[in-house]
Parts: structure tokens; sequence; C-alpha cells
């Protein structure tokens, strides 16, 4: 039993007879419209495909780079507002790592505000950061420890005075122990007080009588 | 066994049976599965026409493209170099405002994506300058044909019709960005490396005592058990890698154009540590920035949405 084609089928699916029929019709156009290579009529000379050439690629040459020139904007920029902002270069001198008279931690420094009260306290942080330089002042108001962050070259800050300076050179770069009730300097008032006193004359403002006067009720309440 | 009678003339009837008209042609080559390159079929012309009550496909390329119409900026953006953070100081207020300093390097528009070709409208910008020896054959020919030297960086910026294409090889400067403008910004964030639940998901972790033992970072349960199907989701916050994806910041204020050292100085912080390449573009949340360099069909444009 080699084939089991049934005989009657031809009276039914004639639609796959006619798929059938259609696959060999196109099998046989393919056929017929087989490509036929093109008969050579120049001379052979041309018809020699050229060998393969690695052309070299024109490569344009770079526009000229500004961001070369400015390789470090930052510097730049902070260079820039630092001589508006500080244009007699005092504020950098005195928190400057190279300046032997500098601002140092361990000081009681005083910093002058354009609007607000003048803050006193022992600098117990420098952190130098360009523009954003910053010194972390603590003091004790009302018998509670407070501590402020004033960044120098704010236009706020109107002035930094150093109020007086710690007997020896502090061996931390933080003083953040003096956090501890054992180190803790308490208030300064009357430090700040002996020292306004020192300069009467020279600068008389409220803000900093009103200082004076806190200092000297901090001083009578300790005694 | 009944004798078989011949089956030939049914698998194969005669020619005058099957006229040509009868037989449709049928492309056999450069046809694959699923799309063809043939123009489209014939369709009954009484079924599935545009007009006969169907709504329009919103799956379609032009749909897609219709919905974007909205967001999409009308003009291109630019690559540039994260260089670090500062603050400027206003010296009248005294105000502060922290700002991340953006450096543009040489940006010039390197090829065009057009509707007809591409199905969208692009620009392809390129940055920096990479030694021609270090890129490929392929890519050179690319520089090469636009114009441009070879770039370090190629990104590509969709705006909305081809008025937003600038000529190829235009240079695109900080200039480009007005100060005041708000553009978004996108960069790849600092990668962390594999990170643990707690620092990449912010779980609470686990106590110190209460006779806990060395369990106090772990993520702890990943899921119910037979409730959840005694499976973990899909999605489960876990740890693994963190960072080093695409954060984009939107509406980031320009503060500051400097066109001599080529800077843009946005408000605030950026994602991606110093050196990265972030893409600005203008805010698609704002209106549109009215620029006076800008080309005429899309100055237009920009005054009539600003």
């Amino acid at each position: 039993m080699a084939s089991l084609t049934p005989t009657l089928r031809p009276l039914a699916c004639w639609k796959s007879i006619l798929r059938h029929t259609r696959q060999q019709k196109a099998a046989t156009r393919s056929l017929t419209t087989f490509r036929k290579p093109k008969p050579f009529t120049g001379p052979i000379a041309d018809q020699v495909p050229t060998p393969h050439v690695n052309r070299k690629l024109k490569v344009l040459p770079p526009p000229p780079s500004v961001a070369a020139l400015y390789k470090e904007p930052i510097k730049d920029l902070t260079e820039d507002q630092i001589r508006v902002l500080d244009p007699t270069g005092a504020r950098t001198r005195l928190f400057s790592k190279t300046n032997t008279e500098a601002a140092k931690v361990g000081d009681v420094l005083l910093v002058r505000l354009k609007n607000g009260d003048p803050f006193a306290g022992v600098c117990i942080n420098i952190r130098r950061r360009g523009i954003d330089t910053g010194i972390l002042l603590r003091n004790e108001l009302t018998r509670v420890g407070v501590e402020m962050w004033f960044k120098i070259y704010s236009p706020n800050v109107e002035g930094v005075e150093v109020v007086q300076r710690r007997a020896k050179r502090a061996r931390r770069a933080r003083l953040t122990y003096m956090r501890k009730p054992k180190h803790d300097m308490g208030s300064v008032q009357s430090i700040v007080a002996a020292y306004q006193r020192t300069r009467v004359g020279a600068r008389t403002s409220n803000a900093n009588d009103e200082g004076k006067k806190g200092g000297k009720r901090k001083v009578k309440g300790k005694k | 066994m009944a004798p078989k009678l011949p089956t030939g003339w049914v698998h194969s009837p005669p020619t005058f049976l099957l006229p040509d008209a009868f037989l449709p042609l049928i492309t056999k080559r450069g046809v694959k599965y699923g799309w063809t390159t043939a123009p489209a079929r014939g369709k009954p012309a009484r079924f599935n026409q545009k007009t006969a009550g169907l709504p329009t496909l919103s799956q379609s390329p032009a749909a897609a493209l219709a919905r974007k119409d909205y967001t999409l900026p009308l003009r291109t953006g630019a690559l540039a170099i994260k260089k670090g953070m500062t603050a400027l100081y206003d010296p009248e207020t005294g105000i502060r405002t922290p700002c991340t300093v953006l450096q543009l390097d040489r940006v010039q528009v390197v090829a065009h994506k057009t509707r007809e070709k591409h199905g969208y409208f692009a620009v392809q910008i390129g940055s920096g300058w990479k030694h021609s020896s270090n890129v490929t054959r392929p890519l050179l020919g690319h520089f090469t044909g636009a114009g441009v030297s070879p770039k370090r960086y190629l990104a590509e910026f969709r705006v909305k019709d081809e008025s937003g294409l600038p000529q190829v090889g235009q240079s695109i400067g900080p200039e480009w960005f007005l100060e005041g403008q708000f553009v978004d910004a996108r960069a790849n964030s600092r990668g962390m490396g594999f990170a643990g639940g707690m620092k990449r998901w912010g779980f609470k972790g686990q106590p110190a005592s209460h006779g806990n033992s060395k369990t106090h970072r772990a993520m702890g349960s990943s899921g119910a058990s037979q409730g959840s199907g005694s499976r973990v989701h899909p999605g489960k916050k876990m740890p693994g890698r963190m960072g080093g994806e695409q954060v984009t910041v939107q509406n980031a204020k320009v503060l500051k154009v400097d066109k001599e050292k080529g800077l843009v100085i946005l408000n605030g912080s950026i994602a991606g540590p110093k050196g990265c390449v972030v893409k600005i573009q203008d805010a698609i949340m704002k209106p549109w920035p009215v620029v006076p360099g800008a080309v005429e069909g899309v100055k237009e444009k920009l005054e009539a949405t600003a």
C-alpha cells in the first residue's frame, strides 16, 4: 500500500487544489525570471573590479574649545564673587590657612550682622569651602547652649571680629568636645563685654550696646 | 482492495480551468513574518474604512505623535558637563542660592531624525571631541558626512516638528538658554553599587536589641506565605544595584549664562557626579521661553505658546 490518496477528493476541496496549483505556478515563474548575467560589452579592463582600497576618511578638525580655556569654572566663579562680596580681602585673610594672624578654632569671635543682633561665641569649627566657607560659633544664652553657623562671605554678615584668642593652639580641627560639660566654656558674654569696653568709641551701635548689657547681666547672674 | 484511480489530474487541473486572473500573485521573496515591504494589500472598500464608524486607532505611530504633541519641546536642547556645585550670593538681598555649574563644550548638531525616515522628529547633538583614531570607521563617516569633527558624546533631543531642526553642523552655545528660563536636566545618577534594603528603599531595618542577633540591617520578610500565594511578588523591593540610572530634574531655573566660558548655571542640584554628561532642554512643564535668537519658525511658535 503505497499511497492512500482518496480518489474521490477532486469533487470537493477546490481551495486546496487551487493553493497547490498556485504554489506550482510560483515555482515556475521563479524559474522563468531567473536573472541572466549581462553579457560583457566593453573592454575587459573596464569589467575588472578595482581592488578594495581603504580610503582614508576626511576628519574635520575640532572647533576651538572654550571649555579647555576655562577648566575650573567654579574656581573662577568663587573668585569673581569674593571680589564683589569681600573687596578688601579682609574676610579671606581672617580665615586663610596661610595667615598666622588668622582666626583659629578656639578663638572667641564676634559676628556683626546686617539685620539682627550680633552673635559672639567660641569658634569650634571652620569649614573652608570657597564661597561657602562658614564658621560654627558656640555660646550660652539663657543658660542654654547655642550654636550658630555663619557663612563668612554672606552679605548679611557685616564683619567678624576676634574677641579673644585661645591661649594655646588647639590641636584639633573641630573642637566638638567643647559641647561636653567638662570642656564647655559656657557663656562668653563677659569676655565680649570686656572686649567692647576696651574699644569704646571705636564703634558704638545700638546693637553692640545691647550685647554689652546682656553680657553684664550674665556676669551678675553668675556671681 | 479496489484499484486506485489515477489522481494526478486532481492536483494540477488543466490551465484552461484556472486562468491567470484566478490565481493571485503571491510575493515569495523579501517577505518576513508579521509585516511586509509590499504596498498595503487591497481591502474591500466596504469595510475598515477610516470613516466606517470605527474609532481611529490609538496605537498607531501617528496617534503616538499626536499624544506627544503637547509636551514635545519646540527646540532642541544641549549636552553639558557637570562641573560641580557652588552658591551665588545676591549682594543686595544677601540671599544665597545653591547652584550647579554646567559647561558646554563644542556642542554641535550632528544629524536629524525625521518623521518620514525615522518616525519622529529629533536632533542628534554631539559634544566634546574625540581623536579620530578612537572612533570606529562607520561613526567617523557619520561625523564626516555631517561636516563636524568626531564627538565624544552623542545624544538625541526630540522636538515637535521640522521647524525645530537646526542646520546640521550648527553649534549650540550657552546663549541657547536664557537667564531665568526653566529647563529639564537629565543625567545618570551616582552609582551606589550593591546596596541593601535600608539604603536603597528606606527600609527601617531591625532593632538593635530585644534579642535580635546579627540581623540589624536585613530587609526582613519578603512577603506573606499562603496569603500571597507562597511566592515573592514581582517588583518586590530588594537589595541590589542602586544609582547609575537616569534621573530627570524638572524645572531647574537657569540662573546665569556665560557665553565666554561656556557656562550654564542652574538652580539647585542635578543628579550625577562631577564630570558627568547632563542633557538640558526647555522644561516641558513651563511655557516655552521666548528666545530672541531662535529660528524664525520656532520663534513664532515660542511666542505664541509662551
